[in-house]
């Protein structure tokens, strides 16, 4: 990367530190190989830190990580229906909880049911727009009482 | 059960023909609960009950508890009552009140009143006297047994049009339904209700608020996976039929909310080579509200396929019946691929000669390259009605059963939420067991019965593939009570069922070239 080049260089005149911060493609990429709960905490971290938790590529990542090359159109589809932060939390993760599997066991098949039921989900949002009811397609992911 | 007066003349004592009697002149009211009567005791029947109400009136209500108890059997009523009379009159001891919550209730025996020395008293929590009927011994599983002879009895007396004999009935099957837990009681009690419609020809309402049902809908779609199964799957068995098409046009016999359609079009949004031209025809019954609900569905579906960009086009048609439909109305373009959509609706045609043959016409000269359908798995619409009424019997018991697994905790599907379900299913069971002629719609048959219908029209069936296997096994794994549920494929096609027995098939057919 540019910037380690230039970090490089910059070390051997002085002895700098070195800013996560200030290198966010860095801070990006590393946040994107985290499980959604260091996510969760890394959010907690600052404020710059909480912005970038909520950047979509982030989850993207999360989402489908393992299933390379990634689906061509997915990801407009996905942000027309909300994100990947929303379809990872609403869908993906009660699907693989439920499943009880690993996120390295994701198949095609998981990813096309969790986005069928996100599809629901929009559309049932649509419905009850502005209604006192919340949408209620995706209840029975949720943990028996 | 009491009866008004202990009179010995208004006991009838007919010959019984009930199947519970044992030998004749046992009287048949008592014997359908299970209490061996002669008709010629009953007067001293009576005379003992009155003596033991007298007795346990005169007893305290501070018991002493022991850690025997003795069941005493009350089949045979008369002697039951003599034994019960003569040990309240051998001791002047407190009986043990007992707890109605447990299934079991015990009797106080010989082993409460010891000769010798007295049990240690202890204190028990005092409850309010007890009214005036005597002690029965309850138990929860032989009830069960006796709930079900007892609907059966009840629905062979309405085949035989014994209505007297089957009123009688009706009233006891409420009666043992009570002590029933979950779904063997709901089950009983809706088709006691449909029974006793059927008796005092009280029919039910035609149900024609379809907001209500629309509603009731939705929550059987959320709280179980039928509904779920039947649109995934038959969207699968679409999505496969419409590949490389480029122009596709879908026609919805159960357009209702609409609910099947975003998974499909988000499918095809995601399909190799991107998504087709679609087009959306939607048939709906007539609406009493004066919004224009079909619209509302179809405006809905627009803005969904426009987020996804999927070209899109819509249009409902109005019809009481889908007879009433022709193939005209479609307006099919050239260059267009068709598919039939049927949700749970093609049984309801049966109910007037003609109408399935003629609708079958219209969907073959539609062309269309899949008709995907999902039906009750069960025959319903036998000619015999005891007939209808076993196989109804043990299909809704199942379903009823696979509901209570549904949650119904504090998270996910709420209670309102199965009662809303068990209400969606109640109405049909009363449209099974209450009505006829063309007001009875809900006329379910088997596959292999719609085989021969399809058959008989130039339709031959299309194998569901892997894929639809393994989404549907997937979908059933995320519901709670997921291991109840199963999948199975028969002849190309795809049934869901609780434990061993299928409640629901999918299945997909073409015209025979």
């Amino acid at each position: 990367m540019d910037m380690d080049m230039d970090m490089d260089m910059d070390t051997k005149k002085k002895c700098t530190r070195f800013f996560i911060n200030d290198n966010m493609d860095v801070l990006i990429e590393i946040l994107k190989r985290l499980d959604e709960k260091s996510i969760g905490v890394a959010a907690c971290v600052c404020r710059l830190w909480c912005a970038l938790t909520r950047n979509d590529a982030l989850w993207e990542h999360l989402c489908f990580r393992q299933l390379s090359p990634p689906r061509e159109g997915v990801r407009t589809v996905v942000a027309a229906l909300g994100g990947y932060r929303r379809l990872y939390t609403l869908c993906v993760k009660p699907v693989l909880t439920r499943l009880g599997k690993r996120k390295d066991m994701w198949t095609t098949h998981e990813v096309d049911l969790s986005l069928s039921l996100f599809c629901v989900d929009y559309y049932e949002r649509l419905f009850l727009a502005g209604a006192a009811t919340p949408p209620s397609s995706l209840i029975f992911l949720c943990k028996a009482g | 059960m009491k009866r008004d007066h202990m009179n010995p003349e208004n006991f009838s004592s007919s010959s019984s023909t009930t199947p519970n009697s044992m030998d004749a002149g046992v009287d048949e009211l008592f014997a359908v609960l299970g209490y061996n009567v002669k008709s010629s005791d009953m007067a001293e029947v009576a005379h003992q009950l009155e003596r033991l109400e007298e007795v346990m009136a005169t007893v305290h209500h501070d018991a002493a508890l022991s850690d025997d108890t003795v069941h005493y059997n009350p089949s045979d009523l008369a002697s039951w009552l003599g034994s019960m009379i003569s040990e309240f009159d051998s001791s002047s001891n407190p009986f043990l009140h007992s707890d109605f919550g447990s299934d079991l209730i015990s009797i106080p025996g010989k082993a409460l009143y010891p000769k010798s020395n007295p049990p240690q008293p202890k204190k028990l929590k005092s409850t309010p006297p007890m009214p005036a009927t005597p002690l029965l011994l309850i138990d929860s599983q032989e009830n069960g047994v006796r709930l079900v002879h007892t609907l059966m009895a009840c629905a062979e007396a309405v085949q035989q049009e014994d209505f007297k004999l089957a009123e009688a009935l009706v009233k006891n099957i409420g009666f043992l339904a009570v002590s029933q837990p979950g779904a063997m009681r709901k089950v009983a009690t809706y088709f006691a209700e449909a029974l006793a419609r059927r008796i005092y020809k009280l029919y039910p309402p035609n149900h024609q608020d379809s907001a209500f049902n629309d509603l009731l809908q939705m929550h059987f779609y959320e709280t179980c996976p039928y509904l779920k199964f039947a649109h995934f799957t038959a969207n699968q068995a679409i999505l496969e039929a419409f590949a490389g098409k480029t122009r596709v046009h879908v026609i919805d016999f159960s357009m209702k909310q609409g609910m099947q359609w975003p998974a499909l079009l988000q499918a095809l949004a995601l399909r190799p080579g991107g998504p087709p031209s679609f087009r959306l025809t939607g048939i709906g019954p007539p609406s009493h509200e004066e919004t224009d609900h079909l619209q509302e569905v179809g405006w809905r579906l627009a803005q969904l396929a426009e987020s996804i960009n999927v070209e899109f086009e819509y249009r409902g048609f109005v019809a009481s019946s889908l007879a009433d439909l022709d193939a005209a109305m479609f307006e099919i373009r050239e260059g267009e691929t068709v598919a039939v959509n049927s949700i749970f609706e093609l049984h309801q045609l049966l109910a007037r000669p003609g109408a399935i043959e003629k609708v079958l016409q219209v969907v073959s000269k539609l062309k269309p390259e899949i008709l995907t359908v999902v039906e009750q798995e069960a025959n319903h619409n036998g000619s015999v009605f005891l007939d209808r009424f076993t196989e109804s019997l043990h299909y809704y018991s199942t379903l009823f059963d696979s509901l209570e697994s549904c949650g119904g905790g504090e998270e996910g599907v709420s209670v309102q939420d199965k009662v809303m379900s068990e209400v969606y299913l109640g109405r049909q069971v009363c449209n099974v067991v209450a009505c006829e002629g063309v007001e009875r719609v809900e006329r379910h048959e088997t596959l292999a019965q719609w085989k021969i219908r399809f058959g008989s029209c130039g339709l031959e069936g299309v194998n569901l593939g892997s894929n639809t296997y393994k989404q549907a096994s997937m979908l059933l794994a995320l519901f709670a009570g997921g291991d109840g549920y199963r999948v199975d494929e028969n002849n190309g096609c795809l049934m869901l069922g609780w434990h061993t027995r299928p409640l629901i098939a999918t299945s997909a057919w073409k015209l025979t070239t």
